[in-house]
C-alpha cells in the first residue's frame, strides 16, 4: 500500500474545496467568470484526487480502512481526527466528487435568481467538504461535525436560490434535520460514556460495545436516537415530509446534490455507525426499520401517483427508493447491505439525473405542472429520450443501475440475517415487490404525460424550448454512462463494497469472540478478521446459500 | 421559649381589635350624607378643574439620601469606636478606607450640585440643551420619549 | 481590651478587586472635582484598569497553578483557578464594554462618567462574588454587582424602556436577594457556618437526622442564584431589561453578570453542597431543561432582536445549568469553558447590536436587519459567525461549549435532560437562523436602501467584534487550550 497519498490524501480531498472557497472569498463578486473557473478547477482537482485515491486503493482488501489518518484532535474529550476509506465509503465518496463538478458545469450559464455565482459556488464547495468529510470520518465527533457542516450551505441554497415557497421549505429542512441530529448527538455521547471507551472512533466503540459494556436496554435507546438522526436524513417514512418541500423549492443543483449525496448521509450512517457498533440493538430494531421501509416504498409510490408537480413526484419517488435501500439495510445481511449501497449509488446517479432534467424542463417551460407539459419528445427529442432513459433506470429496468439496487434488496429480504424474523421480512419482500410495480406505474405515467403526445398549445411555438445544450450534455453524459456501466457490470460497485460490508457485519454478529482482545491503535482499524471470513469473497459468489452459511456460523458462535 | 413574646402578641391583638372596633363603630353610628362639595379637595374655595399635581423638589430626595449615607457611616463607626483598642492599626486603616469610600459619594453629590439650593444651574447635559418647552410639551404623552432632542443627537452623532 | 485577631491578607490575590474598586472610585472623584473632563479619559482609564486586572491575572494563575489553591481573609475569599479565570473574563468584558460605551454615549448624548464607574464597581462585585468562599462575602459581592447593574440599566435617561427595565430588574432583583439571604440563613442554621469549606466539612462529617432546613436553604439559594443567571422560571425580567437597557450595558449583563453568577453557583452548589447533589441536582436539571426549552421557543416568537437574544441568553443559562447539574468536575469544567465562550459570543453579539441600534438605540426590530448583508457585508458576516456560534455550529466555539456541557450531562446519566436540551438547542438554532434570513435574504426597506450604507461602525466596536469573532473561531478550531484552562479552573475548597 505504498503510495503518494497515504496519510494525507483524504485530508487533501476533504479540505481542498475550502481552499477554493478561501480564494473565492478574496475576489470581488463582480468577477463571475473567475469564480466559476476557480470553483470548477477546485472541484475537478478534488475529483482528480479522488481518482488517484481510487487508483491506489487496494481493491483486494476493501474491508480494510485505507489512507488512514489518526491524530489527536480534541484531546480533552477524547475525540480524534480519524479518517479512512474502505469499500463502503469509496463509492459514495467518488459519487460526491463526480456530482459536484457536474453541478458546477450545469449551472455555468444559468444560475437561478438571485444570480450571485460567488456565493452559490462557495456554498457548493463547502457542501463538498462536508459531504466528503462525513464519508471519510471514523470518529463520531468528527462525523457529527461534518454531518452538521452540510446543513447550513444546503439551507442557504434552498432559502436564497429556491422557489416561491423557499423560506418554508428551507426552515422545514433545517429544523427536521437539526432535531434529528440533536438526538443523535446525545446518543453518541451516551454511547461513549456507557461503554467507558477512551475514544470516539467507530472501531474503538464497536469493540467496547462488543466487550459488553452496555446493557441491552441502553443499546436499544441509543440505537433509537441514532435511528431518528439518520432516519430523518434518509428520510424514512414518518419523517419524510421535509423532503418533497425541500426538493420542490430547491434550485436544480441543490436538488441534485440533495438527492445524489445528502440523503445517503443517513443511510451511510446506518451501515457505518449504527449497525456495526450496536449489532444487538440493530437486530431488535430491524423489523421496525423494515416495516417503515416498506411503508415508505408503498407510501412514496402512492404519493407519486397523486402528484401534479414533476419535481415533487421525483421527490416522492426518492422516498420510495430510499425505502428499498433501508429494506436492504434492515435485513442485516451481507447481501442486503451490499444491495443498499448499490441502491444508494444508483439512486444518486438516477435521481440526480432526473432532477437535472426537471430543472431543464422548468427552464424551458417555466412550469413543472405535469398537466401543462407534454410532447417533450417532439420539441426536444434528445432530452425526451434521456428523460425516458432515466425513467426506465429509475423504475429498475434490468440492465440499468437501478435494477441492481432494488432487486437484490428485495431478494435479500427473503432471507434476513441472524435473529431477524424471517416471516415478517418475507411479507415485507412481497410488499416491496408490489412497490416496484407501482414505481413502473408512476414513472411510465409521468413519461407518458410529460414526454409523449403533442406539445400543448401554449408552448407549441415557444422559441425558448430548445434541445439539450452543450453544458447539459457535459454534465449529464458521465451520469448516463455510469448508469449504463453499472447496470451492465454491477461488480463495479459490488466488488468494492462486498469485503467492507462483510467486515462490518462480522464483528456485529459474532459478538463475544475475539473482540474483547485488546488491540492497539493501528490494528483497531482492521475491523474485519482477514483470517476467518475474508476468503472466497473476492469473487462475487454471494447468494442465498452463502448467507445461510454465514448464519450458521453466527449461530455457532453462541449468539 | 416563645412564651416571652406573649405580651407582644396580646398587645398586637388588642391594637387590632381597637382599630377594627373604631371603624365599625363609626360606620354604624355616624350619619352618612355624602356631597360633591364635601368630597372635593379644598382649594381656597374654588372647585378644582382637574387633578392637582403634587410637586416638590427632587432635592429633598437627594438630601434624604445624603443623610442615609452618613447614617450608615455612623452605624459602622460606632462598633469600631467601641472595639478600636483591640482592632489596632488594622482596624484604623480599615475604617479609614471605609470612610473614604463613603465620603467619596458625598464628593460626587457635591460635584453634581446636590446641595445647591440657589438659582437652578443646569446640571451637565442630562437633558439635551436643544430640548425646549415647546418640544417637550408637544411630545408629552407620546410613547417614544427617547426621541426628544433627536436632532441635536443626530448632529453630534454624525460629527462623531 | 482584648486584642482581636486580624486576618492574614494575601494582597496579590486581592489585586483585581483593588484595581477595579479603586479605579472606579478614583475616576468618580476626579470627575466630581474637575468640571470638564475630556470624554476619552474615563474610557481610557477603564480600559487601562481592565487591562491591568488582566495582566495581574497572569501571575495569579501561575501562582495558583504552581502553589495550589488557597484562601485568604480568614478563609472568606478563595484564591484558585476559578477565581482567576472568572476575574479574567470579567476584566476582558469590562474592557470590551468600555470600548463600546464611548461612541454609544456620544451618539445617545448621555453623561459620560457614571457608566465607567459603575461598570468597574460592578466588576469588582463580580470578582468578589466569584471568589467568595463564604456565604456572606458571596452576598456582599452579589449586591455590589447587582446594585451597580440596576443603575446601569436605567442609564439611558430619555428612554422610558430603560427606566422601566431598570425598575423591574431592581424590584425583582431585591426580591431574589432576599431569597438568597434567607437561604444562606437556613444553610447556616443547618450547618453552623457560612464558610463554604466548613459547610462542606460539616455535611460530609455528619449525617443530618432532619435535613429539611438545609434543603429549604438550598432551595432558596437556588432561587436567588437562578434569578441572577436568568434561568426559567426566574427569567421574567430578562427580556424587558435587555430590551430597555443601554446596549453596551446589556453586553455586560449577558457576559459579566452571568459569569459571576455561575461561578458563585458552582462554588456553592457543586463544591460546597456537593454531598447533597442528589437533592439539588434534579431540580437544577429541571431548571436547565425548562430554561433551554422556554428560552428557545419563546425567542422564536419575538420580533425584536434584543428580546430574541435575551431569550437566547435564557437558553444559554439552561445549557450552563446542564453542566452544573452534572455536579462533578467534568461538568464544572464544561461550565467554565461555556462561560468563556459565551462571554465572547455575548459581548460580540451585543457589540453588533450596539452598532445597529442607531440614534435613540431603538432600531432593533428584525426588519432593521433586513438586507444588512448588502449594506454592511463585513458586519453581517461577523454577526453571522457570532450567531452560528450561539447556535453551536461546528467549527465555532459554541459547538465546543455545547458539546462539553452535553457530554457532562450524559456522563452523569442525564439522558432525558440532555435529549430535551438538545431539542431546545435545535429550536434555538431556528431563532438565529431567522436573523440570518433577515440579513441575507430580505431586501432592505426602501428607506434604508437608498444610498445608505448602514450604520457606522466605530473603531472600538470593530476591535470588540473582531476579537470576539477571532476568539470564537479559535476556540472552535483549536479547543484544546480552553478546555485545559477550564479544567484547571475547577474550584477547590481549602479547609481551615
Amino acid at each position: 500500500m505504498e503510495n503518494l497519498l497515504d496519510g494525507w490524501g483524504i485530508t487533501l480531498a476533504t479540505f481542498s474545496p475550502l481552499v477554493g472557497v478561501a480564494v473565492m472569498m478574496l475576489i470581488p463578486k463582480e468577477r463571475e467568470d473567475q469564480h466559476k473557473l476557480i470553483a470548477l478547477v477546485t472541484s475537478l482537482w478534488v475529483a482528480f484526487v479522488g481518482v488517484l485515491l481510487l487508483i491506489w486503493f487496494d481493491l483486494d482488501h476493501t474491508d480494510k480502512l485505507q489512507y488512514v489518518v489518526d491524530k489527536v484532535w480534541i484531546d480533552v474529550i477524547s475525540s480524534r481526527y480519524a479518517v479512512g476509506i474502505d469499500g463502503m465509503s469509496l463509492p459514495l465518496i467518488l459519487l460526491t466528487m463526480l456530482v459536484v463538478p457536474l453541478c458546477i458545469v450545469y449551472s455555468w450559464n444559468h444560475f437561478p435568481d438571485p444570480v450571485n455565482p460567488k456565493a452559490f459556488l462557495i456554498l457548493i464547495l463547502i457542501l463538498e467538504t462536508g459531504m466528503i468529510g462525513t464519508f471519510v470520518a471514523q470518529d463520531l465527533v468528527l462525523f457529527f461535525v461534518f454531518f452538521e457542516v452540510v446543513l447550513l450551505p444546503m439551507f442557504f441554497m434552498i432559502a436564497v436560490w429556491g422557489g416561491d415557497d423557499r423560506r418554508y421549505a428551507s426552515l422545514k429542512f433545517f429544523l427536521y434535520t437539526l432535531f434529528g441530529s440533536a438526538l443523535m448527538l446525545v446518543s453518541f455521547l451516551a454511547l461513549f460514556f456507557l461503554t467507558g471507551a477512551d475514544t470516539f472512533t467507530f472501531s474503538g466503540l464497536a469493540d467496547a460495545v462488543a466487550a459488553g459494556g452496555v446493557s441491552r436496554n441502553a443499546q436499544l435507546w441509543i440505537f433509537g436516537g441514532m435511528f431518528l438522526g439518520f432516519g430523518i436524513k434518509v428520510p424514512m417514512f414518518p419523517f419524510h415530509t421535509w423532503l418533497p418541500d425541500a426538493h420542490t423549492q430547491a434550485p436544480t443543483v441543490g436538488s441534485v446534490i440533495l438527492a445524489a449525496v445528502l440523503l445517503k448521509l443517513g443511510t451511510y450512517g446506518f451501515v457505518r455507525i449504527a449497525i456495526p457498533i450496536l449489532p444487538e440493538a440493530a437486530v431488535s430494531w430491524a423489523p421496525w426499520i423494515g416495516l417503515l421501509a416498506v411503508v415508505g416504498i408503498i407510501y412514496g409510490a402512492l404519493g407519486c401517483l397523486a402528484q401534479t408537480d414533476m419535481k415533487r413526484l421525483i421527490a416522492f419517488s426518492s422516498v420510495a427508493h430510499m425505502g428499498f435501500v433501508m429494506l436492504g439495510i434492515a435485513t442485516l445481511t451481507d447481501f442486503g447491505i451490499n444491495a443498499a449501497i448499490m441502491g444508494m449509488v444508483a439512486h444518486g446517479l438516477i435521481t440526480g439525473m432526473l432532477f437535472f432534467l426537471a430543472g431543464s424542463v422548468k427552464e424551458r417551460y417555466h412550469t413543472l405542472e405535469i398537466s401543462r407539459l407534454g410532447g417533450l419528445l417532439v420539441q426536444a427529442p434528445r432530452m425526451g429520450w434521456i428523460f425516458g432513459f432515466c425513467a426506465m433506470a429509475s423504475l429498475g429496468l434490468p440492465g440499468l443501475a437501478g435494477f441492481w439496487g432494488e432487486f437484490p434488496a428485495i431478494l435479500s429480504a427473503y432471507n434476513p440475517g441472524n435473529g431477524v424474523p424471517v416471516e415478517t421480512f418475507r411479507t415485507f419482500m412481497v410488499i416491496a415487490a408490489l412497490g416496484t410495480v407501482l414505481a413502473a406505474g408512476y414513472l411510465l405515467w409521468l413519461l407518458q404525460r410529460a414526454a409523449f403526445g403533442t406539445p400543448p398549445e401554449e408552448f407549441a411555438d415557444d422559441p425558448h424550448i430548445t434541445d439539450t445544450t452543450k453544458h447539459e450534455w457535459i454534465s449529464w453524459a458521465p451520469l448516463l454512462a455510469l448508469i449504463v456501466a453499472i447496470g451492465i457490470y454491477p461488480n463495479l460497485v459490488f466488488r468494492v463494497t462486498d469485503g467492507a460490508v462483510d467486515a462490518s457485519l462480522t464483528p456485529c454478529l459474532s459478538v463475544e469472540g475475539e473482540a474483547a482482545e485488546k488491540l492497539d491503535c493501528a490494528e483497531v482499524y482492521k475491523i474485519g478478521h482477514d483470517d476467518g471470513h475474508g476468503d472466497g469473497h473476492d469473487d462475487d459468489g454471494h447468494g442465498d446459500e452463502h448467507d445461510d452459511e454465514h448464519d450458521d456460523e453466527h449461530a455457532a458462535s453462541g449468539n | 421559649m416563645l412564651g416571652q413574646y406573649l405580651p407582644v402578641v396580646v398587645l398586637l391583638i388588642l391594637a387590632f381589635l381597637f382599630a377594627a372596633l373604631s371603624f365599625v363603630a363609626s360606620r354604624l353610628l355616624a350619619p352618612r350624607r355624602p356631597h360633591d362639595r364635601k368630597a372635593a379637595p379644598y382649594e381656597c374655595g374654588i372647585i378644582p378643574g382637574r387633578e392637582t399635581p403634587e410637586r416638590f423638589p427632587v432635592r429633598f430626595f437627594l438630601v434624604a439620601m445624603i443623610f442615609i449615607v452618613f447614617d450608615i457611616e455612623i452605624v459602622f463607626l460606632y462598633p469600631w469606636a467601641v472595639a478600636h483598642g483591640g482592632l489596632g492599626l488594622f482596624g484604623l486603616v480599615a475604617v479609614l478606607l471605609f470612610s473614604l469610600a463613603v465620603f467619596e459619594s458625598f464628593v460626587y453629590l457635591i460635584g453634581n450640585g446636590a446641595l445647591e439650593w440657589g438659582p437652578v444651574r443646569r446640571v451637565r447635559h442630562a437633558v439635551s440643551p436643544a430640548r425646549t418647552s415647546t418640544s417637550t410639551i408637544r411630545r408629552a404623552g407620546v410613547r417614544e420619549v427617547g426621541l426628544e432632542g433627536r436632532t441635536i443627537g443626530d448632529e453630534s452623532g454624525r460629527a462623531a | 481590651m482584648l486584642a482581636v485577631a486580624t486576618p492574614e491578607v494575601l494582597w496579590w490575590a486581592l489585586l483585581p478587586v483593588l484595581f477595579l474598586s479603586v479605579g472606579g472610585l478614583l475616576l468618580l472623584t476626579v470627575a466630581s472635582l474637575v468640571r470638564r473632563l475630556p470624554d476619552w479619559l474615563p474610557q481610557a482609564w477603564t480600559v487601562v484598569t481592565g487591562l491591568a486586572v488582566l495582566v495581574a491575572c497572569v501571575p495569579m494563575w501561575c501562582e495558583v497553578r504552581d502553589e495550589g489553591p488557597r484562601t485568604t481573609l480568614a478563609g472568606s475569599v478563595a484564591v484558585d483557578g476559578s477565581t482567576v479565570l472568572v476575574t479574567a473574563v470579567l476584566a476582558a468584558v469590562v474592557v470590551a464594554v468600555a470600548l463600546l460605551a464611548r461612541p454609544y454615549l456620544r451618539r445617545e448624548d448621555l453623561p459620560g462618567v457614571e457608566v465607567y464607574v459603575l461598570l468597574m464597581l460592578s466588576a469588582a462585585g463580580g470578582v468578589v462574588m466569584a471568589s467568595a468562599d463564604d456565604l456572606i462575602v458571596l452576598f456582599l459581592g452579589l449586591e455590589i454587582l447587582s446594585i451597580a447593574v440596576y443603575v446601569l440599566a436605567a442609564l439611558h435617561l430619555r428612554r422610558i424602556e430603560s427606566q422601566e427595565g431598570a425598575m423591574k430588574y431592581f424590584v425583582l432583583g431585591a426580591f431574589a436577594s432576599a431569597f438568597l439571604l434567607y437561604g444562606m440563613a437556613l444553610v447556616y442554621g443547618a450547618t453552623g457556618s457560612t464558610r463554604l469549606a466548613l459547610v462542606a466539612e460539616h455535611l460530609s462529617a455528619t449525617v443530618l437526622v432532619d435535613d429539611s432546613m438545609l434543603l429549604a436553604g438550598i432551595a432558596l439559594l437556588l432561587v436567588g442564584l437562578a434569578f441572577k443567571v436568568a434561568a426559567v422560571p426566574f427569567h421574567a425580567w430578562t427580556p424587558d431589561v435587555y430590551q430597555g437597557s443601554p446596549t453596551p450595558v446589556v453586553a455586560w449583563m449577558a457576559a459579566g453578570v452571568k459569569a459571576a453568577g455561575f461561578a458563585a453557583m458552582v462554588r456553592v452548589l457543586v463544591t460546597s453542597l456537593g454531598t447533597h447533589a442528589s437533592d439539588w441536582a434534579p431540580p437544577v436539571g429541571v431548571l436547565a431543561v425548562a430554561s433551554v426549552l422556554v428560552g428557545a421557543v419563546v425567542a422564536v416568537l419575538q420580533t425584536d432582536v434584543r428580546r430574541m437574544l435575551a431569550y437566547s441568553s435564557v437558553a444559554h443559562a439552561g445549557f450552563l445549568l446542564l453542566g452544573v447539574q452534572a455536579a462533578d468536575a467534568d461538568g464544572t469544567a464544561a461550565v467554565y469553558a461555556y462561560l468563556v465562550v459565551y462571554a465572547l459570543l455575548a459581548t460580540g453579539s451585543f457589540a453588533v447590536l450596539t452598532v445597529m441600534g442607531g440614534d435613540g438605540d431603538a432600531a432593533h426590530h428584525l426588519d432593521d436587519y433586513r438586507g444588512l448583508a448588502r449594506r454592511r457585508p463585513v458586519l453581517a458576516g461577523a454577526f453571522t459567525l457570532l450567531l452560528l456560534g450561539q447556535a453551536g455550529v461546528p467549527f465555532t466555539g459554541g459547538f465546543v461549549a455545547k458539546l462539553g456541557v452535553l457530554a457532562a450531562a450524559v456522563a452523569d446519566r442525564g439522558y432525558w435532560v440532555a435529549g430535551l436540551a438538545m431539542l431546545g438547542a435545535a429550536a434555538a438554532a431556528f431563532v438565529y437562523l431567522r436573523i440570518l434570513v433577515s440579513m441575507y435574504l430580505e431586501d432592505p426597506d426602501a428607506e434604508a436602501a437608498d444610498g445608505s450604507t448602514g450604520p457606522a461602525v466605530p473603531l472600538g466596536a470593530r476591535v470588540v467584534i473582531g476579537v470576539a469573532c477571532a476568539g470564537v473561531l479559535f476556540v472552535g478550531l483549536v479547543p484544546g487550550p480552553l478546555l485545559d484552562l477550564a479544567r484547571d479552573a475547577v474550584p477547590v475548597l481549602v479547609g481551615s
